[in-house]
This record gives structure tokens, sequence and C-alpha cells, in this order.
């Protein structure tokens, strides 16, 4: 291309610049495409079997960049020789053949000719990139919703991360109990094997079931809570009735028996383990289950387990929370039924935005109260109609006056039969009337 | 990058080379009116020292432009009337019994053959046996009689007319016969203004008178410089990949070479549009053949080479049509433009 005359050589120079792009752009799309299809396809993949290669998936938006390497690699292979740059140049210019000539002779007797200032007029092509962001523009569409797709998580995966949680979430309801001394220590290990066997059971499998156990374990704690804190109120109504009795002095059999029901009371509320964390001088006064008779003592008495059993108590309201979020039907969250309220009584179909519990039994008795009043009236017996019913409503002038020379029965009847003889003889041909007679003859005889 | 050590003509040599050819065609405009592509034509394939078939009407000056041409050229033209009763010896010649100084002994009496420009009129009303007596003349110019060859005089050329539509009692130029004429010129009808002009300037009808503007060795010399004139190798290949493609069989070759055409040009073919390029590139006054001068010559040189199918007449399809046809389906370069790239 050195030896080309110096007017030509620059419009060669860009005629070789205008080929090279275009070759590039020629190659570059199909690889673009094939590179972003299977960026696209490889997203797709990931979104759906490698959730971990989510945060690497927008560098794939570099692979049709990076193509551009070997396609370069490949134009340069295959880039227009200065020969085939002459020869589009003399094409583009006319089809002279005086730059191919000059390339092949180079001969600079014609390098001042007015042949070669036509040959270096001529127009550069244009690039048709319309094609090209076409055949691009689906490819990237591809890729783009292939990222956007949400990340599958897949159940097994999942699995361990919501047991944790499961797991955790009931081991924290434990924990309070324990911090609160509501559990003995056999109940402790008893969760605790519990917790483990949900965990173990979500780990494998998360599905409703897993809640359902967690749910039901919540439930089964909360019962035992509320079966203690019915041991401490039964031992605190028995303190106040045998405090009561003693200093009221009604009767050895009296006090006994309040004092049994103490004695009961308290071993309910020492089985439970509440009575382990009691004051030592509790403790032992109620060591060996006898209550003291003397009144000092006793009001000592009952001032200290009243104190222990306020305390335990205490501690009952502040887990009042624990059975909240399961999910479950609260029946704390609804009314008692009558009581009417300004979100209704809680009855079905009386209004209001509460309509009474979901399980509450169906009712339709109030809804057919009305219909009580109505009582069963029956109709008149029906008569046949009769002329003689009828009335004239005016007597138009002229008109003749006719008297009624029937009865009303006796002329149903002669109608009657006229209507079933005129019958028997339009109905029954001559040859059936014999038969018919012949069978209610024998029915007669009979 | 390899470089041709030859060089090119040089831009006087070119100048005075065009000149001169410009003098001719210049005269034979004046004869013939209205017909510059035809003499175009003619002139390029004398000058590529080519046969040229003339086929048009009667009466449209075809028989004028071969004698005006051999007035100008200086050149001694001869007339053969193509008749069905004419023989072989009738064209090339025969022996005679003669008697010389007392003995008897066959004389060669050349016939018309032997000339510089032979005007073959009607020549397709001669057999074939008659017809077939110009082959060798026309491919390696000389005539073999009795056993002698004699070689015909330098330059020699053959312009044979045929007349298109009086088709009966005549016979079609065979394919081998037609191979050997560079260029087929179909003579079309004149337009008004030409007839207009004709009527004004001629009251028989007879030509100009006209003076020779060209000897014998100035035409030689004009051969010469034909043949230097360079055909570029990008430009030859054109050339081949055009005259490939004419072939039903090439996987290049367009739907309608391979609907309508039975057997496509042959190698002399592409000689010839090289040769008839390099002619028609002096006559533009360049030192070169380009791309343009091959496309204008290749429906004369190609068209009457091409054997067409029956479908193509029914069609119909002409040589000249598949021939353009070629020219739209063959790109001039070999490896066009990329995809992305269009010409302005």
């Amino acid at each position: 291309m050195h030896e080309m005359p110096a007017l030509v050589r620059p419009v060669l120079k860009r005629l070789g610049r205008c080929l090279a792009l275009g070759l590039f752009l020629d190659i570059w799309p199909a690889w673009a495409i094939a590179s972003l299809l299977v960026s696209g396809t490889v997203a797709l993949v990931c979104r759906m079997f490698f959730p971990s290669a989510s945060p690497v998936l927008p560098w794939l938006w570099l692979a049709p960049i990076l193509t551009a390497i070997p396609v370069l690699v490949v134009c340069v292979r295959r880039a227009y020789r200065p020969a085939e740059v002459a020869a589009l140049a003399d094409s583009l210019g006319g089809g002279q053949g005086i730059l191919l000539t000059l390339l092949e002779t180079n001969d600079p007797a014609w390098a001042e000719s007015a042949l070669i200032d036509k040959a270096a007029q001529f127009a550069l092509p244009r690039f048709e990139l319309r094609r090209v962001i076409g055949t691009l523009v689906p490819a990237i569409a591809f890729l783009a919703v292939a990222l956007m797709l949400p990340q599958r998580v897949r159940s097994e995966d999942r699995s361990p991360a919501v047991a944790q949680q499961i797991a955790a979430d009931l081991t924290a309801a434990v924990v309070e109990l324990k911090q609160q001394e509501l559990i003995t220590p056999a109940e402790e290990k008893k969760l605790e094997e519990e917790i483990e066997r949900i965990r173990r059971g979500a780990e494998q499998k998360v599905d409703a079931s897993s809640w359902e156990a967690a749910d039901a374990l919540r439930e089964q704690v909360v019962a035992a809570l509320s079966e203690k804190q019915e041991a401490v109120k039964w031992a605190q109504e028995s303190l106040a009735r045998y405090a009561a009795a003693a200093e009221a002095g009604g009767g050895e059999a009296s006090a006994s028996a309040q004092a049994a029901e103490l004695t009961k009371a308290l071993e309910k509320l020492a089985k439970s383990g509440l009575m382990a964390g009691a004051p030592a001088d509790l403790r032992a006064l109620l060591k060996g289950g006898a209550l003291p008779t003397d009144p000092a003592a006793l009001r000592a008495l009952a001032t200290a387990l009243g104190n222990h059993l306020a305390e335990a108590n205490g501690r009952f309201g502040k887990l009042a929370g624990l059975g909240e979020g399961f999910g479950r039907f609260d029946p704390a969250e609804f009314p008692v039924e009558g009581a009417s309220g300004p979100d209704g009584d809680g009855l079905p179909g009386r209004g209001g935005v509460n309509r009474g519990r979901a399980d509450a039994e169906l009712a339709w008795g109030k809804e057919s109260a009305l219909f009580d009043k109505f009582k069963s009236k029956p109709l008149p017996p029906g008569a046949p109609r009769s002329p003689d019913d009828w009335a004239p409503v005016v007597a138009l002038p002229g008109a003749p006056q006719e008297a009624a020379v029937l009865s009303s029965q006796s002329a149903a009847r002669q109608y009657a039969a006229a209507a079933g003889q005129s019958a028997w003889r339009r109905s029954l041909a001559p040859r059936h009337q014999s038969a018919v007679k012949k069978y209610f003859e024998t029915t007669v005889k009979r | 990058m390899t470089q041709d050590a030859r060089t090119l003509l040089t831009p006087d040599r070119v100048s005075a080379g065009q000149a001169k050819i410009a003098r001719v065609v210049s005269d034979l405009r004046r004869v013939i009116v209205g017909k510059e592509q035809v003499i175009d034509e003619v002139v390029t394939a004398l000058l590529a020292q080519g046969h040229v078939l003339l086929e048009g009407l009667p009466g449209l000056g075809k028989t004028e432009l071969v004698k005006a041409l051999s007035r100008l050229l200086s050149l001694e033209v001869r007339r053969i009337q193509f008749t069905p009763d004419l023989l072989p010896t009738d064209v090339t010649g025969s022996h005679i019994l003669q008697e010389r100084e007392g003995r008897r002994e066959f004389v060669f009496h050349a016939g018309p053959i032997f000339t510089n420009l032979l005007l073959a009129d009607e020549i397709n009303r001669a057999s074939p046996k008659t017809q077939s007596a110009l082959l060798e003349a026309m491919q390696e110019r000389r005539v073999t009689t009795f056993g002698e060859t004699r070689p015909l005089p330098a330059p020699f050329f053959v312009l044979a007319t045929q007349n298109p539509i009086e088709l009966e009692g005549t016979y079609p130029l065979p394919e081998a016969q037609l191979d050997r004429f560079m260029f087929k010129v179909d003579i079309a009808g004149v337009e008004r203004s030409v007839l207009e002009e004709i009527l004004l300037t001629r009251v028989h009808g007879e030509p100009p008178p006209l003076t020779p503007v060209l000897s014998a060795s100035e035409l030689n010399e004009l051969f010469g410089l034909v043949d230097a004139v360079h055909l570029p190798r990008g430009v030859a290949n054109y050339i081949a990949r055009l005259v490939a493609a004419s072939h039903p069989g090439s996987s290049d070759a367009p739907e309608s070479v391979k609907t309508f055409v039975k057997y496509g040009a042959s190698p002399r073919a592409a000689i010839s549009i090289g040769v008839a390029s390099r002619s028609l590139a002096l006559l533009g006054g360049k030192p070169n053949v380009g791309f343009d001068e091959v496309r204008r010559v290749a429906a004369p040189a190609m068209a009457h080479r091409l054997v067409l199918d029956y479908a193509a007449r029914l069609e119909g399809w002409d040589g000249r049509r598949v021939v353009a046809a070629l020219l739209e389906a063959v790109p001039e370069v070999e490896r066009g433009l990329p995809r992305t790239l269009e010409a302005r």
C-alpha cells in the first residue's frame, strides 16, 4: 500500500479501516449472540440450581465483550489484503481498475493522472448497523430476563436454616421458662429432647408438619404452665381458706379439712417444681407436710407462702406472651359468648365485626323465630260453581229475562250425565262398547 | 504482495493510440448515424483482432459499416453473398487445371477469403458445409486446400451479417462457428431523429466520402498497444468467475443460468472478453483494464456463446438477458464488502 500514489493512499487507508471494522461487525455479532445465549443459559441454570453463584452472575454481561478478543484474532487472520482493498476501491470508484494496476505494476507514470484523481474520489461505504442491532437485541433481552429471574432456593438447602430457626424459637422459650424457674430440670430435659427431635425432622424435610410440631410443643408448654398457674391459684385460695378457718376457730374438723386441702395444694405445687425456689424457712416450715397450728407461725407461714405464691404468679405474668404467635386459634382473643361489646357479641349471624368463633356450633333457631306466629288455618271446602251463583251486573234495556228453572245440583248432574254419555258414545267404538260392558257386568257379578 | 514487473503503457502512447482510434470512430459515426454503441463494439472487436457477427434487419447499415471501415483502414475488402448453393471452394478458392508452357498443372486460384476484411453477407443462408469452410480461416487465419495450407493476409477480419427474421431457407450457425466470432452485435432500428438526420444529409443515401485514417503499420501498432494494456489479476479473476458462472453446473451460477442455459461459455469467451476489454480500455484512453470494460464487453462477447434451453425461448430469455443476470449476480470483487457495509 505504501507504493501507491500519495493521492490515493489516505483514502485507501480509510477504506482499509472501514473494511476492518466492517469485518469485525460481521463476525462479532454471531459470537456475541452465542455468548449472550450461553450466558443466559448459564444464568438460568445458576438461578435454578446454584444459588451461591448468584452474586457473580452480573459479570456475565462481560461475555460479549470478552468475545471481542478471539474475534479480533479472527479478523486479523481474515484481514483484507492490499490487493483486495484496491480492488474494492476500484469497484466502488466506477470499476476503472487503475488502483489494482498501480498496485501490481508500481508504475509512477500514471501517479498524477486524471484517472488517479477520479479513482481517489469514491465514496466510502456506509455502515448498516440496524441488522447488527436487530440480531443482538433478542439475545441481550434473553440474558437480561435470565438475570432478572428470582433465585430459586431448593427446599433441602432451606431446611437446615429453617430447622435451626424453629429450634431456636423453642429453645428461647425453654430458656425463658428456666430463667423464671417455672420448669423442673426433668421437664427441661424432656423439652430439649423434643426440640431436638423437631429440629432433626425439619432438617430432613420442611413442611407444615414441622411447624405443627413446634406449635404443638408450645401448646404443651403453655398447658403445663396453665396447670402450674392453676396450682398456684389453688394454693393461694387454699391458704386463704386455711388462714380464715384458723383465725375463725370454727372447729377442729373444719381446720383439718382446710389443712388437708392446703397440704394437697402444696404437694401439687411441690410436684410442679414451684417450691424449688421457695425460701428456706418456708421449706422448713412445710417439711414433712405438717402445717403449724400456732397462730403466729401460721401467720408467718401464710405470709411467706403468700409472698412466694405472689412471686410465682408474677413470673407467670411475665410469660403471658409465650403462647402468642402460634398461628393457631387463641380463645383469649375472642369475647365470651353472650358478652356484648363493640365488636359484636360473638354469636354467629348477629352482626358486628366479630361473628364468633369459627368452630362455634351453628344454630339457626333465632333466625327462624319469626315464623312461629304463623298458625295453620284450613281452607274452606270447595263447591262446584253453579249458574245460580252468577248475578247480573247490569241489565241492558231490551235484554230477555230468563228465570232459573233448575237447581244447581240437578243441573250439574244432568250435565254430567249428558257429558258422560256423549263421551261414552264418542270415545268408544261400538265393537269396544260390548267388551267394556262385559267387563263391568263380570265385576258386578263377582 | 507480489509485484508485476511489467510497466504500463506511457500516457503519451495511450493518448496517441486513443487519438488514432478516435479518428476511425469519428468517421464511422459520420457514416453510420445513431449507432454509437454498434460502432464502438465493432471497432473494439477489430482492435482485438476478433471477428464480428452483425445481426439486424436489412437496411440498417451493416454492409455500409463494413465498407466504411475498409476505406478508413485502407484494407482490402471482399464481399461474399452467402447463398444456399455456395460451395466451400467458392470461399476458400480451388485448384484449377491450367496449361502452362505445354504442361498441364493444377494452379491454385485464391478465393475471396484471401483478403483483409471479409464481409460474409447473410452467412446463415449458406449450407453448414460452406459455413464450416470459414472455421479454420477464422480461428487460425489460414486455409488448407488439397493438403496445402496457405496463410491469410494480416490483418484478417470476418464481419458476417445475418437476418434474424427470414429464417426460411437458412442454416443457423453451429455453436463452433458462433464461438469463433468475438462479438455478436445486435443492430437495432433507428430513432426518428436519426432518420431525420439521414434524410437531411443524404439525398440518395450515399455515405459521405471517406479517406483512410490508418495505415496497415499504424493498425499493427494499435494491435501492439492493445496487447500491452495491463489486465490486473483482480479483473482477470472477475472475467474467470463470470465465464465459470455461465455454466449451469457451477455453484456460482445464478438461478436464471441454472434454469435457461444448457451449455455455458467456452474458455474462448474468457479470452475474447479479456482482449476485448483491453481494446475497449485503449479506446477509453486507459493503460489498464477495469471492471467497467469487462461489464461492457461481456454481453456481446458471451451472449451468442451460451446455448440456451428451450425453456428460455418459452420464457422470452435470450443470451443478452442471461448475461445481464450474470453481471448482476457475480460480484466484481470476489471478496466483496462485509455485510455490515453498504456501497453508496
